[in-house]
């Protein structure tokens, strides 16, 4: 009962917040719907028109995605497919997985050369984007319309372009604050502290017992924005970053540098693991589970491999960042949302049939993804989710109390925009830039 | 023109067309679609816009997209490159061409780390760069020498230094081995001549050998500057152009333009940038070997 009512909580607090993408506007791509005629200005394949999983004949569908043999999905993937195959044998699926960061150029190629999978991986906004506005993904309106009862049309708005829509998404997540309870433990903290001033005194106190208060992959600059945008959340509130990230307002703004400053503090105070600028995710995510570091700022769905470390879950904890300026911003102010989404290629040989399986596919990823923890639903949960490890229930707690979101700042940006942003970022971690220099530079070279 | 010199020139024409067709489709024809695309800006998958030289004007005076830097890096890869890993290879070249003990062998494990993938080296050095347990470390630790450990890979200071000891350890080998090739390649009749004449054996290898290898040198500074100029492998798996673009080079603003920025146009100006540069120092590096008259002349 308790897990329906976060549910529902959750998905209210998304209807109050997802305005990141829905609104943004897609050109020259995504008219047609509701007509069966493709979208992105590609018609339907009259031969293929009106196909369905059940009627298609024997047909192979090809996907790529991003769920390797290390990704925590992994298994909800192979789960899936597998419940497909048996439900729908007519239909076969090649499926590929490639790493994260490899991926986005192998896909980026793909569409550039019009040679995608029928269905692929995807990172909703402005990611999805630039392939909707190039005419290369299937409008999946006609196919939402049997699966509107399962997934809240509100999960849709960052993968919703012009009015139409183009993604499935699977999960969503948010940015958490792990603890390392044992650590915290032996200074003297039972619980993560709830406002910024404990939170800076617990750092002080694991400093001086020679504990590394955070982990941070500088290697991989998305870690970083991971803290940083945090912090800027908490100084300025998630509606004026949600404004600068999709370019509503101004980077030259005085809270963000004084925020940027904020962070800064904290790598200067010697908070940060100084090694931690050589080294990757995966590497800095293996030292907080070996004890190195007292906290770690990453994503909801790193609570799947926490659970099934069974000597490390007992220890961690998850909770959101406290509050820097009441004045601004408060607690459920979070940054993330659905982002990682299926969509179907315009040029697939039978994209009604793929849009069809890539909802029926996605339902069930979602589902099994929730079951191992790799992050909250986007979908409404069914059956029986009373296996759901209690650091996700955490997460869903305080997704529950959300009042806002503000999507990774990476995914919200275009691609030029979001790389010219990971560069600045790079330079605050690596203290080359202040505040004042890191607005002004943005405010001057976002294009 | 007689009959049978035009029938010359068309079979001559004929034998040469499949070549000369798999030399326009694999060489000429990218080159000038990038030359092409370098004047447009696109983002790879939509329509794309003329504007004329703005890419390469952007490219030579934004800060943001650090090019001079990279191309600094580049040329300093290229002179540890030229001056320290081919000095090195030359050492073992001559040593090994000496016909000492075990040259076989030798020139085998010298020759080894050419053979592995670039991706395992990087992997290889990776680890034995990590700060918190890696051999190099780890090392300084044993001895006493805790203030020398560091963090190698993500100090902007030492970063690409970092990067070219992997380089030349992979490399060392295969420009030894050319440079072998040449010093058994020297007749046995002119270092016998040499010794009958008092040279010893530094005197043999400086007037004797190395001017005979002379164009094998200049074969091998060629590969080593251009090969630094086009780096990107090992930099891509080690730093991915970090910690703060330290380690960027031409390759990876590249890489960075055309996949990460969606910008084909600018990325395409990067590979004709980086064409251009490769042919005019095989170019210089061919006029500086020269066989020149005692005036300077050749």
């Amino acid at each position: 009962m308790k897990r329906k009512l976060l549910s529902v909580l959750m998905t209210g607090a998304m209807v109050l917040s997802l305005a990141a993408c829905g609104g943004s506007t897609g050109s020259g791509s995504g008219s047609g719907s509701g007509s069966g005629s493709g979208a992105s200005g590609v018609p339907a394949n009259s031969a293929t028109a009106g196909e369905t999983l059940a009627t298609v004949g024997d047909i192979t569908l090809d996907m790529w995605c991003i769920a390797t043999e290390s990704d925590s999905n992994r298994h909800s993937y192979e789960a899936a497919i597998a419940d497909m195959q048996a439900a729908y044998p007519n239909v076969t699926l090649n499926w590929e997985a490639f790493e994260n960061q490899s991926y986005k150029t192998k896909i980026k190629a793909a569409v550039s050369a019009n040679e995608m999978p029928d269905i692929f991986f995807t990172w909703s906004c402005a990611f999805l984007q630039d392939f909707v506005d190039a005419g290369r993904v299937w409008c999946l309106d006609d196919a939402y319309q049997n699966y509107k009862s399962e997934l809240p049309e509100s999960m849709l708005g960052n993968s919703t372009y012009n009015g139409h829509h183009y993604g499935v998404p699977l999960t969503m997540n948010i940015v958490g604050l792990f603890a390392n309870m044992d650590l915290l433990k032996s200074v003297g903290y039972n619980e993560i502290p709830g406002t910024y001033d404990e939170f800076i005194a617990c750092c002080d106190a694991l400093k001086a017992a020679d504990i590394i208060p955070f982990g941070c992959a500088g290697k991989e600059t998305w870690c970083v924005t991971e803290y940083l945008e945090s912090v800027i959340e908490k100084s300025v509130g998630y509606e004026a970053l949600n404004d600068i990230f999709l370019g509503r307002a101004t980077w030259d703004n005085k809270d963000v540098a004084a925020a940027v400053d904020t962070f800064q503090s904290l790598v200067n105070n010697g908070y940060f693991d100084p090694s931690g600028i050589a080294l990757s995710n995966d590497e800095v995510k293996a030292n907080f589970m070996d004890g190195k570091y007292a906290f770690y700022m990453n994503g909801t769905w790193n609570c799947a491999d926490f659970a099934n470390n069974a000597a490390f879950f007992p220890k961690v904890k998850v909770a959101e960042f406290p509050v820097i300026n009441a004045d601004k911003a408060t607690l459920g102010q979070l940054i993330g949302g659905p982002s990682d989404t299926l969509a179907v290629a315009a040029s697939s040989a039978h994209p009604e049939v793929a849009a069809e399986y890539t909802f029926e596919l996605g339902k069930l990823i979602c589902h099994y993804g929730y079951l191992d923890g790799c992050g909250l639903p986007a979908w409404t949960p069914y059956g029986d989710t009373s296996a759901v490890n209690a650091l996700t229930q955490d997460v869903a707690a305080i997704c529950g109390n959300a009042t806002g979101y503000v999507l990774f700042g990476d995914t919200a940006m275009n691609a030029d925009d979001a790389n010219t942003y990971l560069s600045y970022v790079d330079q605050v971690y690596g203290c080359q830039v202040n505040g004042d220099q890191f607005i002004q530079g943005l405010a001057n070279d976002i294009r | 023109m007689k009959k049978k010199d035009v029938i010359n020139y068309i079979n001559v024409f004929l034998f040469l067309l499949p070549a000369l067709a798999l030399f326009v489709g694999i060489l000429i024809a990218p080159i000038m679609k990038s030359l092409y695309y370098s004047f447009f800006k696109w983002n790879g998958m939509g329509a794309m816009e003329f504007i004329g030289l703005k890419n390469y004007t952007e490219l030579f005076t934004s800060k943001a997209i650090g090019f001079w830097k990279a191309l600094g890096n580049a040329c300093f890869l290229a002179a540890l490159s030229v001056f320290i890993q081919l000095p090195i290879s030359l050492g073992f070249a001559l040593v090994l061409g000496r016909g000492i003990k075990g040259e076989r062998p030798f020139l085998s494990i010298y020759f080894m780390p050419v053979l592995i993938s670039t991706v395992v080296i990087g992997q290889l050095w990776l680890k034995i760069y990590n700060p918190d347990y890696g051999l190099l470390n780890s090392a300084l630790w044993k001895l006493g020498l805790d203030s020398l450990a560091h963090t190698w890979l993500g100090d902007t200071k030492t970063a690409l230094l970092a990067v070219f000891i992997p380089t030349l350890w992979q490399y060392v080998g295969y420009h030894m081995l050319l440079m072998y090739a040449g010093v058994k390649g020297v007749s046995p009749d002119i270092r016998e001549a040499a010794r009958i004449d008092g040279a010893n054996e530094s005197q043999v290898n400086r007037y004797i050998v190395i001017p005979v290898i002379k164009p094998i040198l200049k074969v091998s500074v060629i590969f080593a500057v251009t090969g630094s100029l086009k780096s990107f492998d090992l930099i891509y798996v080690l730093t991915n152009g970090g910690p703060l673009h330290a380690t960027e080079v031409p390759s990876t603003v590249m890489i960075e333009m055309l996949f990460q920025r969606n910008r084909y146009g600018m990325g395409s100006a990067i590979a004709v940038m980086m064409i251009i540069l490769c042919f005019a120092f095989a170019l210089l590096i061919s006029w500086a070997f020269k066989e020149r008259d005692i005036y300077g002349k050749k």
